[in-house]
């Protein structure tokens, strides 16, 4: 199979690199309108903030390994900056398993990255888009996503926070049942603070307000957060009020000394009648005094019982791998015995008509010297003996298909097949 | 919840069970087919509980689809079984503890199969099934093939009573196991060690409300039947006392269920505390079905 991938990725080149790579929408559609024709017959780009990937799938087995790298970056015009030697490439179910990889989430920074899926599909939408894709990609787009729907489902590669924040954001939906109707108080700011807010808001958390000792702060943060129709500015003197009502703190804050004290908890608790309170202190030094999580129904957690979770959930999620690799391996055979047939079938059909072609020549030409009660069985005899003969090649043929980890052999034999026999080499990426 | 209470309009559906299975009689023993039934029960149970504890505790997708239908065969073989006790031996089981066992059990089990149906949560069936499970076999071990029933059990408010008991103490049964669930939840939140029961329960918000939901539910049907009981005992029995252990036992569990409401109203009580409560209260419950009315043996004894 003549597919071909080259890349750069977090693996290859740092962020400022990775960044001169990365290609919008409308880039990823222009390059693909340039390079489908003059390199690929069918193509695919992937470009997030990890990785540009390009997949292709060429004309012939010539590769211009090198044209292909100096394109993408004279594309981007990153000459200087980037060089052939950030890129990676591989050739064939090197390209496969691959692509596979990516979109299963392990070859992410993150391992089993969610998001990376999706990217995944929409670039081979955007692929479908501009007419980029033919057959052969059509099945690699259905395979990718089914391997993606497999890890998901067989394997608990994606489960778990492995950020501090998302940490806090699940503990939360551990404790309350709904998050629209429950609201979150942010005290102070900082980019922790913020994207637990996020995650919150991701989550349809009902009220969320902000105290900030600079109100101007606190309002700029709800203006980022998108977030006017729920969000609400308190100055730093209403902070004791808010505790009354509000089910989620989120304290980010430099303080010298603990600001919230268990004895205060206590009698805010009371104030509350005992609805539950989960309070995420993620000041670093503390600004909650951690005793608080002794009052009942109070749920305290800092910045180092976080990251125990995050740890935790990533060392679960490395404990996968083998699950993931394994269906990784067998969405790769799959792919082959299927992209095998596609070659076997036509070839063992004109591998079988023009050795017909022969016989009924050769026949035709000599039938006069049979009597006229012996030419059928001189049609018969004949037809039997290139039967007998061609059974036991295409037989074998059919079986090496069928295995797919022998795939590049059956690639060989056809090739050979269609040298020795003459047979004219068809577009079977054309379909 | 509500829904339940039509289960227990016996009559009209053990008249059809009755009319099926006295036409079945003359190809097998109905009285057989109960012996089976009585054996089969428990290991069915203890076999849908494996299913649900194997999809607990291991990812296993093929073993996690199996669990719907065990459940819905068991719970309805569960009710064939009833049905065809109460044809066999001429009364609906409700006559001894060891028949009402198996009707808690059948009622556990009903009801769980109309929450796993309705909220499509299926992790907390483990525990409550284990409950059905548990009742099922005390119930099939001592449970007695009575043809005959003391003429007092005949009474109408009997059925009354008993329907109102059952469906109390069904409620209060699924009120300890979610307790127990959020006690155990709360705890490893509280001290931020996560295992099986942080990753495959609801949130807390959601067990509390399971639970103490069950429990008023369960308050009000099992103050219905004492209040039935107590209008129905002094007539029916001439040596009736109020000091009576039953009595005691029962109105013991009431009060802790009545102050335990009161204090959530009043005092604000929430969360670990009522659920301590719920299970010590149900502890009570289980001591009043078994201890006192197997050996302390007052007017709730029968034979």
């Amino acid at each position: 199979m003549n597919l071909l991938s080259i890349g750069i990725s977090h693996n290859t080149a740092s962020l400022d690199i990775r960044e001169k790579m990365w290609m919008s929408n409308d880039e990823v559609k222009e390059a693909l309108k340039q390079l489908k024709g003059k390199y690929f017959n069918e193509a695919m780009l992937v470009s997030t903030c990890n990785r540009t990937e390009l997949y292709g799938l060429t004309p012939d087995t010539q590769v211009d390994d090198a044209g292909l790298k100096k394109f993408l970056i004279d594309f981007k015009g990153a000459s200087g900056v980037v060089t052939p030697n950030h890129f990676y490439g591989s050739l064939a179910g090197g390209s496969v398993s691959h692509l596979f990889k990516v979109a299963a989430g392990v070859d992410s920074m993150v391992i089993g990255d969610i998001q990376i899926l999706n990217q995944v599909k929409e670039a081979f939408n955007l692929s479908t888009e501009i007419g980029a894709m033919g057959p052969v990609m059509n099945r690699l787009m259905q395979a990718t996503l089914h391997v993606g729907k497999r890890v998901r489902t067989e394997t608990t590669i994606c489960e778990g926070a492995v950020s501090v924040s998302y940490a806090a954001v699940e503990l939360a939906s551990k404790i309350f049942a709904e998050l629209p109707k429950k609201s979150a108080l942010l005290i102070g700011a900082g980019e922790t603070g913020e994207l637990t807010m996020k995650h919150l808001i991701g989550k349809g958390i009902g009220r969320i307000k902000i105290a900030n000792r600079t109100r101007e702060k606190a309002e700029a943060l709800i203006a980022t957060l998108e977030a006017h129709a729920i969000g609400e500015v308190l100055d730093y003197e209403q902070i004791s009020e808010a505790l009354r009502t509000v089910d989620i703190v989120i304290t980010s804050v430099n303080s010298p000394a603990y600001i919230v004290q268990p004895d205060h908890v206590r009698s805010v608790m009371k104030q509350r009648s005992n609805n539950p309170l989960f309070i995420i202190d993620i000041s670093v030094p503390r600004s909650v005094d951690p005793s608080c999580n002794k009052v009942e129904n109070v749920f305290v957690y800092d910045m180092d019982s976080l990251s125990a979770i995050v740890d935790k959930n990533i060392e679960k999620r490395k404990a996968e791998l083998p699950k993931v690799t394994t269906i990784v391996r067998e969405e790769t055979v799959e792919f082959f015995k299927w992209h095998n047939s596609l070659q076997v079938g036509p070839t063992i059909q004109e591998l079988t008509s023009a050795i017909e072609a022969i016989r009924h020549l050769e026949v035709e030409k000599n039938i006069n010297r049979f009597k006229p009660e012996d030419r059928e069985l001189v049609e018969m005899l004949t037809k039997r003996i290139i039967n007998k003969i061609l059974h036991q090649p295409i037989t074998n043929l059919r079986n090496g298909a069928q295995n797919g980890a022998r795939g590049s052999e059956t690639v060989t034999r056809i090739k050979a097949l269609r040298d020795l026999f003459g047979i004219e080499e068809k577009d079977t990426h054309g379909g | 919840m509500l829904k339940f209470t039509s289960l227990f309009l016996f009559q009209p559906v053990f008249r059809i069970f009755s009319a099926f299975f006295i036409l079945q009689s003359e190809f097998m023993d109905i009285v057989t087919l109960v012996d089976v039934l009585v054996v089969a029960m428990p290991l069915l149970y203890a076999f849908l509980v494996g299913i649900y504890a194997v999809s607990f505790f291991r990812n296993a997708p093929a073993i996690t689809r199996l669990k719907t239908p065990a459940l819905l065969f068991t719970v309805g073989l569960h009710i064939i079984y009833i049905a065809v006790r109460t044809v066999a031996f001429d009364h609906p089981p409700i006559t001894t503890v060891f028949e009402i066992m198996t009707m808690l059990a059948v009622c556990i089990s009903i009801a769980y199969t109309y929450i796993e149906l309705r909220t499509k949560a299926s992790n907390t069936g483990m525990f409550i099934l284990l409950l059905a499970f548990v009742f099922q076999l005390v119930s099939s071990f001592y449970i007695k093939d009575l043809t005959e029933i003391a003429p007092i059990l005949r009474s109408r408010l009997l059925g009354f009573h008993v329907s109102t008991a059952l469906l109390g103490y069904t409620a209060i049964s699924l009120s300890a196991v979610y307790g127990f669930l959020y006690l155990m939840l709360y705890r490893e939140i509280k001290s931020s060690s996560f295992g099986l029961i942080y990753n495959k329960l609801p949130n807390l918000e959601m067990l509390e409300k399971m639970s103490s939901k069950s429990e008023i539910f369960g308050f009000i049907m099992l103050t219905v039947a004492i209040a039935i009981g107590l209008i129905w005992l002094p007539k029916a029995f001439d040596s009736f006392s109020y000091l009576d252990p039953k009595l005691i036992g029962t109105m013991t569990v009431w009060a802790l269920y009545a102050i335990s409401l009161a204090a959530k109203r009043k005092l604000g009580w929430q969360g670990r505390k009522m659920m301590i409560v719920s299970l010590i209260a149900f502890g009570f419950v289980f001591l009043s079905m078994t201890v006192i009315n197997m050996y302390m043996s007052g007017f709730h004894s029968f034979y």
